[in-house]
């Protein structure tokens, strides 16, 4: 009965959104995320008829959806780095580095953990947890530079940065925890932390609000980056330096 | 392992995220053009290097201590506990100030220098978290043990390096002993 809720607020929640992104024409100012809405429903629509019609082909279909949804869903983390980013050329090179030695050290990690070998019984739900901690370690690392960097970012933006963030840090903690042979509470808030994003997406892309643009400051930043980041560094390390001697005084 | 790896990611994205929400960052603010990155010369300290010896000092305590008045010595506890966090907070709000002006210039830079934005990152948490132990430690503490602590670790590392010394000394002798043999 609860599994039967969550399934169907699922499935009017994606409808509602995409009617609405289409109407006030957010879908075209983030068409991969609207493409990811699109495709989650799809992909609830087949479940549900595989479930109710085919029982037999429900879990292969179930896990080969499951990870599609994975994949298209990291492109939405390419999107909110795009968009946000793409007056911040600074900010955008340190992004790019520090997503390069996340998936870096996740592939040296997955790796390691495939040379010692999966057990085959729960090997898609550690797979998948293993995706979703990368995911997860992504969007924190992009969220900690966002922050360090003052990145203003519009209501619509910081609505399906919120959403998605949420959502994967929701499904990291439930696979923690799940199990799939008995329908415990892990079970229940896995499927139903999707809701939680879809209703956050509706309120935060209700209408276009458009991404605040930087002050350009009149100078020419390019030529004053180094001689300020030289005298940052040189004033932290006489920071450090005072720090030291008031203590010890 | 990745099981309580992704626990500990999935809490620390919740609640980092949680803070977005409900906080307000990353709201959609315009940031006043601050002046560019600290300048050499201008004043980098919150208060005169004489004043903050003398809040860590020992020397005033003792003299307190002389006086063998214990409402004296409370009384004396408790405003320098205060004025060591201001220090500290003053101290904080200082660097704070200084890498936000520095991410101003650095985020819409073409010709950005990774590993130097790295080595800032770096200092700029190594002093953050300074401060939040000296926070800690002065209200459990008080500033007055804080010193004598620094000043026993010194004497200490001190004391550390002189027995390394005699004892690559040592080694050394005895290298050329056996070279000599």
């Amino acid at each position: 009965m609860l599994g039967q809720l969550i399934w169907w607020s699922s499935i009017t929640l994606e409808i509602v959104l995409l009617a609405r992104g289409l109407y006030n024409r957010l879908a075209y100012r983030f068409p991969i995320f609207y493409s990811y809405i699109a495709f989650v429903l799809l992909q609830d629509i087949t479940r549900f008829w595989t479930f109710h019609w085919k029982y037999d082909l429900y879990k292969p279909v179930y896990w080969v959806t499951e990870f599609m949804g994975l994949a298209v869903g990291s492109l939405i983390v390419f999107e909110i780095y795009k968009v946000s980013l793409a007056v911040f050329p600074g900010a955008a090179r340190m992004a790019r580095n520090a997503l390069t030695a996340v998936f870096l050290i996740a592939l040296v990690k997955g790796l390691l953990d495939a040379s010692a070998g999966w057990l085959p019984a729960s090997a898609a739900v550690e797979i998948e947890l293993a995706l979703r901690t990368v995911q997860a370690i992504a969007i924190l690392a992009l969220v900690a530079l966002f922050l360090l960097y003052s990145i203003p970012f519009g209501r619509n933006l910081r609505g399906i940065l919120l959403g998605y963030g949420l959502f994967v840090g929701e499904r990291v903690i439930c696979l923690t925890f799940v199990s799939l042979e008995t329908h415990n509470f892990w079970f229940y808030a896995y499927s139903a932390s999707y809701i939680g994003a879809l209703s956050l997406w509706i309120g935060y892309l209700w209408s276009y609000q458009p991404n605040p643009q930087p002050t350009a400051g009149g100078k020419n930043l390019d030529d004053e980056y180094q001689r300020i980041a030289t005298a940052t560094q040189r004033w932290l390390q006489g920071m450090r330096g005072y720090f030291r001697r008031a203590v010890r005084s | 392992m990745i099981g309580s790896l992704g626990l500990l990611v999935g809490v620390f994205l919740l609640l980092i995220l949680m803070a977005v929400a409900t906080k307000g960052w990353m709201g959609a603010r315009q940031l006043q053009e601050p002046p560019s990155g600290p300048i050499e010369g201008e004043v980098t300290e919150p208060c005169p290097k004489e004043f903050v010896s003398m809040v860590f000092s020992r020397s005033d305590w003792e003299f307190v201590h002389g006086l063998k008045s214990r409402g004296v010595e409370r009384l004396f506890e408790q405003e320098r506990k205060k004025v060591a966090l201001v220090w500290i907070r003053q101290t904080s709000a200082l660097v704070r100030k200084a890498v936000s002006e520095h991410a101003f210039a650095a985020r819409q830079s073409k010709n950005l220098d990774f590993l130097k934005e790295i080595n800032i990152l770096a200092q700029f948490l190594i002093l953050i978290t300074s401060c939040w132990i000296l926070t800690i430690a002065i209200q459990t503490a008080g500033p007055v043990w804080l010193s004598g602590l620094a000043s026993y670790a010194q004497r200490l590392s001190q004391q550390v390096s002189n027995l390394q010394g005699a004892f690559q000394a040592g080694v050394l002798a005895n290298a050329n002993e056996k070279g000599a043999m």
